[in-house]
């Protein structure tokens, strides 16, 4: 592989005097399951938001697939293949768990600004939408309104959202906050066998050490805006820093 | 209620308003009209609120956009009725796209500001500049010549007209929501940076919503100053555009059919009203109190909740 | 010509201190309850029309009827807050606004049916119906009263906002309702007092325009809101100090845009605020916006 999916030069990012991304650089390759981790405050979600574009960066540069994305709108980002899903439920809750897919979808079939055939006459939109749907087990739930479904079909409809928009790379921000160890393990083998099939590389945020050693291919250690550790899980394991980094956290 | 029914409900609107064409009387003419000016106002800029979760204070500058581009064509260019029309709306779509690119970049209670600022801004232009808009006298003395050959000056042929119009615009809302645009702007409404991250330009498609809505808005515009034969320049002050705001409010905001229900209960209820009391406004406002204290939702949201149909169960559920 | 430009200055500081009274019950009910209050003008319009009617009864003492007449809008206040707007801080923003818009169609017409729906000269005040000589040319001192009596109301203000313990409360309430909640504040009971002391301002203010506009008419209260929306949207939603000078900006833009632009005074106010919403939604002072 000559290009790395996505290539982050120098980022960095601060709220006043607080540096949540002090000169960051790494490289993501396609196919690696990559988890980030680290203490309250390392600035996980920050690395999210700025990558994804919901913050912009104060230096720094970042390509994806080899082009400057540094300061593309979420949206372009969105349509180049760099998606992201949400810590807390972020879903349209009083639309059917079938329309919930469906936007994602109609944006990426570049169907979205028809504006005058009815939206059921896309009738490879529909199938396209059935196919997340069954991805991630919500085929049974199409019609229900995703207000309605439990905490952890939400997390699931969470990741169809992000899955539908056929993202190359898609960061997971704690994916299997406030589920329960059902559904937790339901959602892990879902990563899993998504992750394998090769068509999106995953990217997760996680406090739950047991998810981010038994999943990845390869952990990276965030501390104060800093990358102080990365590489395979027994690798990061072992480190001596990481564990001191930790020492007196709280480790989930 | 089954989706034949409300086909069966729309046919029998249909037939009695061709009904009320060919034999009702002037003051029935004339107040039928209002309320289907009024609901190509109200179901287009619904089509903002409800749909798209924008509140605007600046439709009623673009409604007179329409009455104004309408009227000044009509006087200084063509008495043609359907360019005139054509002018009307063009202009009002223009004015929609100016205020709307700035508008669209904020949200909430910043978007209701600005389009109160640049509605307000037109209103002013219109206010002091007299020598091209008749100042507080507005426009006057637009003719109705006929339209395709076929006479309109009378209020019986001018009706038929107003129908049409209606019911296109009753059929092309109808289509828009029930379309891909549609639903994504149901998914801006519920959640605009999920919508963000499902790759689309959002703002882009708000300033579509705005400029689409506003187009209905300088439909009625126009058609109202061809109706009454005069352009008002108080039609482009902000408490105008409130009055879409109430009609799809006390008909339903989540609704298709709220804004029409709306806009008869308005015009209805205003008539009734006056014929007791100056104040209309007042027993308006008590109304308006009732609606949003008790009733939200409006007619139709508590009519559907009545009929027991679940959202979710429509076809198509989005509301 | 530097007659002409103090005089023209001297207008705008009143007008826009009579601004400022308004704006300042607005942003602090806003700041405090998140709700834009459109019937705000109502209360002025209703502070104005109550000080003219005790006016007229109390043998023309008008330091009487100002300070009973907001007095009696406060009561009108407190019914809105307590059984109407208390109901609706929970849902969407277009019901918020709405709902206080009503009460503007309610008690435009309520005024029409209690006072008639034309014009009333009001009287003027013995001790500052006169004018002033400045600069050569005559200034009325009631206006010079009113430039005087915007900035107390606003030392009073921030007297009580940063200095008393009530302010405190005010202040952690706006900042974070829950907290102030979980702190043992009696949310409810103070979004009560604080609706009922801005509705107090605002009727002071109308009790003042008594004397000043000379006339009273039943749509005074909507023309004064919308420019205490432009000043409060240009000093920041909810910051005070936003809005006094905002205020100041309105009050001197459009005494100066009547003189010199005139065809153009109301078109400068709104693309001011305009430019301010689209440049620094927070507004000039938007580092208060918390506030």
């Amino acid at each position: 592989m000559s290009e790395p999916l996505l290539r982050v030069e120098n980022l960095s990012k601060a709220f006043g005097k607080v540096v949540t991304a002090n000169g960051l650089n790494f490289e993501l390759k396609a196919g690696e399951l990559t988890s980030i981790i680290g203490p309250n405050g390392a600035g996980k979600s920050t690395l999210i938001n700025v990558l994804s574009g919901s913050l912009s960066a104060d230096g720094g540069r970042i390509f994806f697939e080899g082009q400057d994305i540094t300061q593309l709108p979420i949206h372009r980002r969105v349509q180049r293949g760099l998606c992201r899903s949400f810590q807390v439920v972020n879903v349209f809750p009083h639309l059917s768990v079938f329309q919930n897919v469906e936007i994602p979808v109609l944006a990426v079939a570049r169907r979205a600004h028809h504006f005058f055939r009815p939206v059921g006459g896309e009738a490879e939109v529909a199938d396209m939408v059935r196919a997340v749907l069954e991805r991630v087990g919500l085929a049974g739930q199409a019609q229900t309104p995703a207000s309605a479904l439990s905490h952890g079909d939400q997390r699931l409809l969470e990741v169809g959202i992000a899955l539908a928009a056929r993202p190359k790379l898609l960061f997971l921000d704690e994916p299997t906050a406030g589920m329960n160890p059902v559904e937790r393990v339901d959602i892990l083998q879902n990563i899993r066998r998504l992750s394998a099939s090769g068509e999106t590389t995953f990217v997760i945020v996680e406090h739950d050490m047991d998810v981010v050693f038994s999943l990845s291919d390869r952990v990276m250690v965030l501390h104060r805006g800093g990358l102080i550790c990365d590489g395979p899980p027994d690798h990061v394991k072992g480190d001596g820093q990481v564990r001191e980094c930790y020492l007196g956290e709280e480790v989930r | 209620m089954s989706r034949a029914g409300v086909y069966l409900i729309y046919g029998l609107a249909a037939l009695a308003l061709v009904a009320i064409g060919l034999f009702a009387g002037r003051f029935v003419l004339y107040l039928t009209m209002r309320v289907m000016l009024l609901a190509i106002f109200a179901l287009g800029y619904n089509l903002l609120l409800g749909r798209t979760g924008l509140l605007s204070f600046g439709h009623g500058a673009l409604y007179a956009a329409g009455a104004y581009g309408l009227g000044l064509f009509n006087l200084h260019v063509s008495h043609d009725p359907l360019l005139g029309l054509l002018v009307g709306v063009a202009f009002a779509a223009l004015i929609a796209l100016i205020i709307g690119f700035f508008c669209v970049r904020q949200t909430e209670i910043y978007f209701a500001m600005l389009t109160l600022a640049f509605g307000m801004m037109f209103f002013s232009l219109i206010w002091n500049l007299r020598e091209v808009t008749g100042g507080d006298d507005g426009l006057i003395g637009i003719s109705r010549a006929p339209l395709l050959g076929l006479p309109i000056g009378r209020d019986y042929q001018f009706y038929f007209l107003v129908l049409a119009c209606f019911a296109l615009a009753v059929w092309v809302i109808h289509r828009i929501r029930g379309s891909a645009f549609g639903l994504v702007l149901a998914g801006i409404r519920e959640n605009h940076q999920r919508t963000s991250f499902a790759g689309i330009p959002v703002k882009n498609y708000r300033l579509a919503a705005f400029v689409v809505s506003g187009a209905f808005a300088g439909l009625a515009g126009s058609l109202a100053t061809l109706l009454e034969s005069n352009a008002n320049p108080f039609s482009a002050h902000w408490s105008h555009s409130a009055e879409p705001v109430l009609v799809s409010l006390m008909g339903g905001l989540q609704t298709f059919s709220g804004p029409l229900v709306g806009s008869v209960i308005f015009v209805v209820l205003r008539e009734v009203i006056e014929r007791f009391t100056e104040n209309w406004m007042l027993w308006f406002g008590v109304i308006l109190l009732a609606i949003i204290m008790g009733l939200r939702g409006g007619v139709m949201g508590g009519l559907e909740k009545r009929l027991g149909r679940a959202r979710a169960a429509r076809p198509g559920g989005a509301s | 010509m530097l007659e002409s430009f103090v005089h023209v200055c001297l207008a705008g500081l009143s007008k826009g201190m009579f601004i400022w009274l308004v704006a300042s019950g607005l942003t602090l009910i806003f700041g405090v309850l998140g709700v834009l209050n459109f019937a705000h003008g109502s209360f002025y319009m209703l502070g104005a029309y109550f000080c003219f009617s005790l006016l007229s009864h109390l043998g023309h003492n008008f330091w009487l009827g100002l300070i009973l007449g907001p007095l009696f809008v406060c009561l009108v206040g407190y019914v809105v807050e307590r059984y109407f707007l208390r109901y609706v801080y929970h849902i969407d923003l277009p019901y918020q606004l709405l709902l206080t818009f009503a009460f503007v169609l309610i008690f435009d017409d309520l005024v029409k049916v209690v006072w008639g729906a034309g014009s009333i000269g009001s009287p003027s005040v013995a001790g500052l119906s006169g004018s002033v000589r400045i600069l050569g040319r005559l200034f009325p001192s009631y206006s010079l009263f009113i430039i005087l009596v915007g900035p107390l109301v606003a030392l009073g203000l921030w007297g009580l906002l940063e200095k008393t313990w009530a302010g405190r409360i005010i202040r952690a309430a706006s900042s974070d309702r829950e907290m102030a909640s979980a702190l043992g504040v009696r949310v409810p009971a103070l979004f009560t007092a604080v609706f009922v002391f801005g509705t107090w301002l605002g009727a002071v203010g109308g009790g003042l325009a008594v004397p000043y506009v000379g006339l009273l008419t039943p749509g005074m209260g909507e023309s004064i809101i919308i420019d205490a929306f432009v000043v409060a949207v240009i000093g920041g939603l909810g910051s005070l100090k936003g809005a006094f000078l905002g205020a100041l900006i309105i009050g001197l833009l459009s005494s100066f845009g009547t003189r010199f632009l005139p065809t153009f005074d109301m078109f400068l106010t709104f693309i001011l605020m305009a430019i301010v919403l689209l440049w620094r939604p927070q507004g000039f002072f938007g580092e208060e916006a918390a506030r």
